[in-house]
């Protein structure tokens, strides 16, 4: 209250603020975070939660004043943030437009000029004139979310919106945005969805603790994202600037507690389908160095047809004791949507403890139900300890496969169907 | 296409000229947003139909009764008010509760609005004046109250009924200034809200509204500084009688509302984004 009551007095009469020193108690909430964007560039800002995702936001969209540095906007902004403000419940869908059209900064020909389209966006139908107090909360959702989307800035913000609504309002709301993209808006997307951000972004911003940790291209984003959400990545102690794991060993063992004496195995680079800008972490207790992908008759294969079936060997040697080992895949498109992935806890496979410079071999029978195209598989060695699961060697995009194809279906996956087609009546 | 720079200080920056420029620009820029708002405050009193409207004249005639009632049973003694009192009284009400009503109105806008203005930017001065519909239409409804008294006791007012929405300007103006300046101050220390109610209270009672001004007295000298009172009891005066015999000291409030209203503006302009960090 005090500093509240301090700052306004300063604003007041004029008097500079000094907001770059910080007072008792007070933290930076964002520190050193310099970008730019382009016009009609969709960018993509992931963190964890309190990473300052949200105050850069609201910064971007003026409501706080910067404290420290300088924004500059060309074109006017607009949010997909607060559905539903200024909705007054005793007042009718249709006066609830106008007030919530102008409140996001429309004029009043605007707003007559699109009131239909708001009207058929949000489904409402014949509820326009009843009063919002009897609109479901879903209804609410999309009538909000039609006026949003019609006020048509230069550049929107969207703020984790789009996880609400049922399947065919996100289908409208998903439209809307590829309409925004072929105007040559601008668009910029605070998500958790990994699969929203590899879909639609085209450059991403990692935030750490308020600190950028890295301007990216989407996967290489979100690979760093995940890598710092399951904690395999070290901090300097130079401040918050994060460094990186790289995928080169050495760099591996510097960054990480060094383990015995062995020189350094990995096999992996040495196969024809190593992907050489795999992504890896991991605290290197243990290691995966060797991989092989066999057909069912044990024969190595570069390949594959769709519904083959195909053997994922990983081989994992113990750098340190591993008592509880956790073994797993996961299969990705080239964009880095994640198609499957299992592990040995969930699967609730025994594997027994790692001892160092033992080795374990693990094999995945994988059917390949996959379409077409290039696909990554990425294996991983993790501990279960106490406090949790702690990655030991995470190596992902790993493996580079080729499907081919093996019958005239499409889509994204091979699901196997058997068609019958009989004349007369069906007999089951 | 619009630039927009954010910078600590930004207005500082810019000198006092500019501030104004600014500020007449957005005012312009969002008439038909204060307008909504404004509606939208207006039309959640309509809409709740039957009380909605009875409370702007069940408030103002329990008080304006109980004086009478205090009167006739010689408990107080009201001195001569030259109209009947009842008018005198209902009139003087009907232009105190549009300050008061409208001063606690903008007082709350920023802190009832708080979880929209975290989220989207928009003119918050828009709000602040646009909470002020209610009491604009219980104004109104006060007043043809007064009509109706005016007809029940047989009298005609005089032609200055009609410059009413006129002679409540500086009034409206003072109420704004000071609802803009106890907005901002309300949404750091909540206390302040419930203050003011409190301190309306009392200036209600201490301002010669339900009574005729005193000669004599602490309270004859206080209210010759007080613009309240020249702000109310002017205008109905002359809705009274047709003459006004405070001049000087309406034209003196006048100017300060004026001057009190373009401060405040400055300083919510000021400041109406530090709001957003504390709310």
């Amino acid at each position: 209250m005090y500093y509240g009551m301090m700052d306004i007095g300063r604003n007041m009469f004029g008097l500079a603020s000094h907001s770059e020193r910080l007072r008792k108690g007070e933290f930076w909430a964002l520190d050193d975070v310099s970008f730019d964007v382009k016009k009609g560039e969709t960018l993509g800002i992931i963190g964890a939660n309190g990473s300052g995702k949200t105050t850069l936001l609201k910064l971007l969209n003026g409501i706080f004043w910067p404290d420290r540095g300088r924004i500059a906007i060309k074109g006017r902004v607009g949010v997909l943030i607060e559905v539903g403000a200024g909705f007054h419940p005793l007042l009718t869908g249709r006066e609830n437009i106008y007030i919530n059209s102008a409140i996001f900064g429309m004029t009043k020909k605007e707003v007559d000029k699109k009131f239909d389209a708001i009207v058929e966006f949000s489904d409402i139908g014949d509820f326009l004139d009843t009063p919002v107090k009897y609109y479901s909360s879903g209804m609410l959702v999309k009538l909000g979310f039609a006026v949003a989307v019609h006020s048509e800035p230069d550049i929107l913000l969207i703020d984790e919106v789009l996880a609400v609504g049922d399947i065919r309002f996100q289908v409208k709301c998903f439209g809307k945005m590829k309409e925004f993209k072929e105007k040559g808006k601008t668009m910029i997307l605070v998500t958790h969805d990994m699969g929203a951000i590899q879909k639609h972004t085209e450059r991403v911003i990692l935030l750490h603790r308020g600190s950028l940790a890295g301007v990216d291209t989407p996967k290489n984003a979100v690979n760093k994202y995940l890598a710092l959400m399951s904690g395999g990545v070290k901090e300097s102690e130079t401040g918050s600037k994060l460094t990186w794991a790289t995928d080169n060993d050495s760099e591996l063992e510097k960054a990480n507690p060094s383990p015995p004496n062995d020189i350094q195995e990995d096999l992996c680079p040495r196969r024809t389908n190593y992907n050489r800008n795999e992504f890896r972490y991991g605290n290197g207790f243990a290691r995966i160095v060797d991989f092989q992908i066999l057909n069912t008759q044990g024969e190595e294969v570069t390949s594959v047809r769709s519904r083959d079936i195909i053997l994922f060997r990983v081989k994992v040697k113990g750098y340190k004791f591993v008592e509880k080992p956790i073994l797993g895949i996961t299969v990705k498109t080239k964009d880095g949507i994640e198609l499957y992935g299992n592990n040995t806890l969930y699967a609730d496979i025994d594997v027994p403890s790692l001892k160092q410079g033992k080795e374990l071999l693990v094999e995945y029978r994988i059917h390949v139900n996959l379409q077409p195209g290039d696909f990554f598989l990425s294996a991983g060695v993790a501990e279960m300890t106490s406090e949790g699961i702690l990655p030991l060697d995470r190596r992902y995009d790993l493996v580079h496969i080729t499907v081919l194809p093996s019958d005239k279906s499409f889509g994204l996956v091979n699901l196997e169907t058997d068609i019958r087609v009989s004349s007369g009546e069906v007999t089951s | 296409m619009i630039e927009t720079i954010y910078e600590p200080d930004n207005s500082l920056k810019k000198g006092y000229l500019c501030i104004f420029k600014e500020i007449f620009e957005e005012l312009r820029q969002n008439r038909w947003l204060t307008y909504q708002l404004f509606k939208r405050d207006l039309l959640s009193m309509y809409k709740q139909s039957f009380v909605g409207i009875l409370w702007a004249i069940i408030l103002p005639l329990a008080s304006v009764g109980t004086f009478i009632m205090l009167n006739s049973s010689g408990v107080f003694s009201i001195n001569d008010t030259h109209a009947p009192y009842a008018i005198y009284a209902m009139l003087g009400m009907a232009f105190w509760q549009l300050f008061s009503t409208s001063l606690v109105a903008g007082s709350n806008s920023l802190v009832s609005a708080g979880s929209m203005i975290l989220k989207i930017n928009f003119s918050k001065k828009s709000l602040v004046i646009g909470s002020t519909g209610k009491s604009v239409v219980s104004f109104f409804v006060q007043i043809i109250l007064v009509g109706i008294l005016f007809t029940w006791y047989g009298i005609a007012p005089s032609f200055a009924v009609f410059l009413i929405p006129v002679l409540v300007i500086p009034l409206m103006l003072l109420t704004l200034g000071l609802g803009f300046i106890i907005s901002i101050l309300n949404g750091i220390v909540r206390d302040i809200g419930n203050i003011i109610l409190v301190l309306l209270t009392f200036l209600m009672f201490l301002t010669p509204i339900l009574y005729a001004k005193p000669s004599t007295g602490i309270l004859a000298k206080v209210t010759t500084y007080n613009p309240l009172y020249y702000l109310i009891s002017v205008p109905r005066d002359l809705v009274l009688s047709g003459i006004i015999h405070e001049w000087e000291g309406f034209a003196v409030a006048s100017f300060l509302s004026v001057l009190v209203f373009l401060v405040c503006l400055i300083a919510f302009h000021l400041t109406e984004t530090r709001i957003a960090e504390r709310i």
